[in-house]
């Protein structure tokens, strides 16, 4: 019930902020999109151009909040429709790469951008037409541009930036005594074995640290993210190695290993059921998690915080940024009219209220009605604030979730780590190479293998992957 | 079909000799029909044949020679122009410092296949022997047969949750007192976790051919056997066994097979293979590399060694039960 009303609320507030039917869209055609060029490869005249979209939007209120866009296309544009298809995050590039083969891969693609490299060798993702790429270059953050672009080609709009920061729980870290969340690796070890605890047959009741085991990308995720406040990188600058083995990458392998070692971590709770749960102290992920949790805990949400990334010192910064793009399949029958849908869904601004984060409630959870600022932004960016995500347009950012927004406070951190987050590498084995360090992470967590011996062998995989 | 080609040949050959012997004066003349005749038939035979020789190239020889040549390439998986010849490299790769492939991938696959048929053998010849002397067999076999019908994902999931640390396994030691186990997460035990479930899985099928096989066996050997004064356990050993050797080399073979193949037990219940490679086996890292990595080169090198692998343990397999006296 709490979700379908928080479902809800994402799909109004997302309407509200856009200005879904408002007067301007009202009675469009397919701006730009000339007829001709929309009729007749494989559509009968007279019938409309139906554009499929894949993405990973298959779990509210992701997937009201994309539709709800997609609706708003739908009524106001008569020539060219777009339908989407999600599946889960794990099943994506997979489902990319067999649909691509079976020759039924969507016409507007959503990948994660460390798969553009991979996605671009293949063949599968169309670059960007010039006056695209020039809006891009022109309105995203060079982090976004760089992520979504293979060797200065640019595949497409960056929809969402992702970065990483500490979530805590306030109760848990209360009864332990500490005001605060940790500012330093010294105090996050210490505050995760206080705030640890297990029955007396060793089930795991609170995790001081949750360490997730859930895909590749929390476990990479977290671990670079740690990796990048403690200095140290993945990859060397020219990207041709890896970098792991230093001694920034043995301080994490050796923290995460300690912190299971003495109880405080549990890899084998899931957790994206803990935390919401309240069985875990602190965890460290990605911005979109705002908003699931805020879904799956209703009131209890208030006990979660958002911190930056502790480092070796109090005020160290680094961490993880992560993205997607939204492009157009090379096999894509209808280029123009999908570039045209694009262009109206990511870089169009549209009046919108700024009260992102929350669905239009207040900081205190409160209904938000119609107050805060008007503001213009485009329709993605609007729907990425509506979820607790962002996208990579510095300027919406900061008018949607800067001072006086009514946003989240939360989502704050994320929004601020922009200025100092690493991206994430995309070359054409960065999928692999990922995959690889995640084994290696895990072999340190269930010791199987020593740090030292990780390190080594995660070294020679990698740059095995990456000399291919 | 096969054979109505060949008695097709061999009509016209006896059709044509009396003729020549009968008179050797029109043999010329004769000779030409008959040949039309016997090219006629033979023509007719291939045509019947056409339809499963197609089937064949279509399905066996032009993929299999589409996969050698993958191994011998770099190819993400979609135009066929991009195929790029790189000899032998993905082997190189596949066996080189630091990979994966040899060990643990390959190890595991084959503990994961022999602990599947060592287990699901050894309980499905307890099992149908005792199912032989119950009464309602059908209704048993039915029940042993019942995770074969149930699909993998089902069977998966259900076991994941039966294995997590507050599942149902967890909670029965801990009500004996014991400490939980992280089946699933715990390198050590997340392999034999996974077989265990796939012996369970599928010991329905075995249950059905030996409970068959044991049916097979005549009642007179048994009767000799009590008449001699023989326990349960010598007729077992020294009659059951022995008799049912076909049985157990068809189930043996098959189930070795399965489990060399196998991915989809261990994508359901560990994602990709984890924790770390303890449970990747060689068919999930094949099925990763073409559909997640875009690497159908070192996919198809993985596959070839995959198939001789399989091709030399069956051999090895038919070898040991022949020399026991069993002819496949």
């Amino acid at each position: 019930m709490r979700r379908r009303e928080f479902g809800a609320g994402a799909t109004a507030a997302l309407l509200a902020a856009t200005g879904c039917g408002a007067p301007e869209d009202a009675g469009v055609d397919d701006g730009g999109v000339d007829d001709s060029a929309v009729e007749g490869r494989g559509s009968r005249p007279g019938s409309p151009i139906v554009l499929t979209l894949l993405s990973h939007y298959a779990s509210e209120p992701l997937k009201s909040a994309l539709q709800s866009a997609v609706d708003a296309w739908n009524a106001t544009h008569r020539r060219v429709k777009v339908r989407t298809t999600a599946v889960k995050f794990t099943d994506l590039l997979t489902t990319y790469m067999v649909r691509q083969a079976a020759g039924q891969g969507a016409d507007i693609l959503h990948p994660y951008c460390l798969w553009t490299g991979q996605l671009v060798q293949a063949g599968v993702l169309r670059p960007a037409p010039p006056e695209a790429v020039r809006r891009i270059r022109r309105d995203f953050s060079p982090a976004a541009v760089t992520a979504s672009s293979v060797h200065g080609t640019v595949y497409g709009y960056p929809t969402e930036v992702q970065t990483y920061a500490l979530f805590y729980n306030r109760r848990l870290l209360r009864a332990a005594g500490y005001s605060g969340p940790p500012r330093t690796w010294r105090e996050l070890e210490e505050a995760a074995y206080r705030t640890a605890r297990r029955d007396r047959h060793g089930n795991t009741l609170v995790q001081g640290f949750g360490l997730s085991r859930f895909d590749d990308s929390t476990v990479v995720g977290q671990t670079l993210a740690l990796l990048a406040a403690r200095g140290g990188s993945l990859l060397t600058p020219d990207g041709r190695w890896t970098a792991i083995d230093s001694a920034a990458g043995r301080d994490v392998f050796d923290l995460e290993r300690r912190l299971i070692d003495r109880g405080a971590s549990d890899t084998g709770s899931t957790l994206p059921k803990a935390f919401p749960s309240g069985q875990v102290a602190m965890a460290i992920s990605a911005g979109w998690w705002t908003a699931v949790l805020r879904g799956l805990m209703g009131r209890a949400y208030r006990d979660v915080g958002v911190a930056p990334v502790p480092g070796l010192a109090a005020g160290d910064r680094g961490t993880l940024a992560t993205g997607f793009l939204l492009g157009v399949n090379s096999r894509c029958r209808h280029p123009e009219a999908a570039w045209e849908f694009l262009r109206w869904l990511n870089a169009v601004p549209v009046p919108a209220r700024a009260r992102g984060g929350d669905n239009g409630r207040g900081r205190d959870g409160d209904r938000g009605g119609d107050s805060g600022r008007q503001v213009s932004v485009t329709r993605m960016s609007a729907l990425q604030v509506s979820v607790g995500s962002m996208t990579g347009r510095a300027d919406d950012m900061r008018a949607l979730l800067g001072p006086g927004s009514g946003s989240d406070p939360n989502l704050g951190p994320f929004l601020d780590a922009l200025r100092y987050a690493d991206p994430e590498p995309n070359g054409p084995r960065a999928q692999r190479v990922k995959s690889l360090l995640r084994k290696n992470i895990e072999t340190v967590w269930t010791g199987r293998r020593s740090v030292d011996e990780a390190l080594r062998l995660a070294t020679r995989q990698l740059n095995q992957e990456l000399g291919r | 079909m096969a054979r109505c080609g060949r008695a097709g040949r061999g009509t016209a050959r006896r059709g044509t000799a009396p003729r020549s012997a009968a008179s050797s004066g029109t043999a010329t003349a004769g000779r030409g029909p008959a040949r039309a005749a016997q090219r006629r038939q033979t023509v007719i035979a291939y045509l019947f044949l056409t339809p499963t020789l197609l089937f064949f190239a279509v399905f066996l020889a032009l993929p299999l020679l589409f996969a050698v040549l993958l191994a011998q390439s770099r190819w993400a998986g979609f135009n066929l122009a991009d195929i790029e010849p790189v000899g032998l490299d993905n082997f190189t790769d596949l066996f080189a410092q630091g990979s994966t492939f040899l060990t643990p991938i390959l190890t595991n696959t084959l503990l994961y296949a022999i602990g599947t048929v060592v287990i699901a053998l050894s309980g499905s010849v307890v099992i149908a022997n005792c199912i032989n002397n119950l009464r309602f067999q059908g209704v048993w076999r039915t029940l042993y047969f019942l995770p074969i019908v149930t699909t993998v994902v089902a069977v998966g999931n259900v076991w994941k949750y039966m294995y997590e640390p507050g599942g149902l396994v967890n909670g029965a030691l801990n009500a004996l007192g014991l400490p939980s186990v992280a089946f699933l997460q715990d390198p050590d035990t997340a392999l034999p976790s996974v077989v265990a479930v796939q012996a369970w899985a599928s010991v329905g099928t075995a249950i059905l051919i030996l409970t068959a096989g044991l049916k097979s066996i005549p009642e007179t050997y048994y009767e000799a056997a009590e008449l001699d004064g023989a326990d349960q356990f010598t007729i077992f050993w020294r009659i059951t066994l022995p008799l049912l050797r076909p049985s157990l080399l068809f189930v043996c073979i098959t189930q070795f097979i399965t489990g060399l193949q196998s991915f989809a037990l261990i994508n359901v219940m560990t994602g990709d293979g984890g924790p770390g490679d303890a449970t990747n086996v060689a068919a999930l890292e094949i099925y990763q590399q073409a559909f997640t990595y875009g690497d159908w080169g070192v996919a198809g090198a993985a596959a070839f060694v995959l198939f001789l692998v399989i091709a030399l343990i069956t051999m090895a397999q038919l070898w040991l039960f022949r020399r026991k006296g069993e002819d496949a």
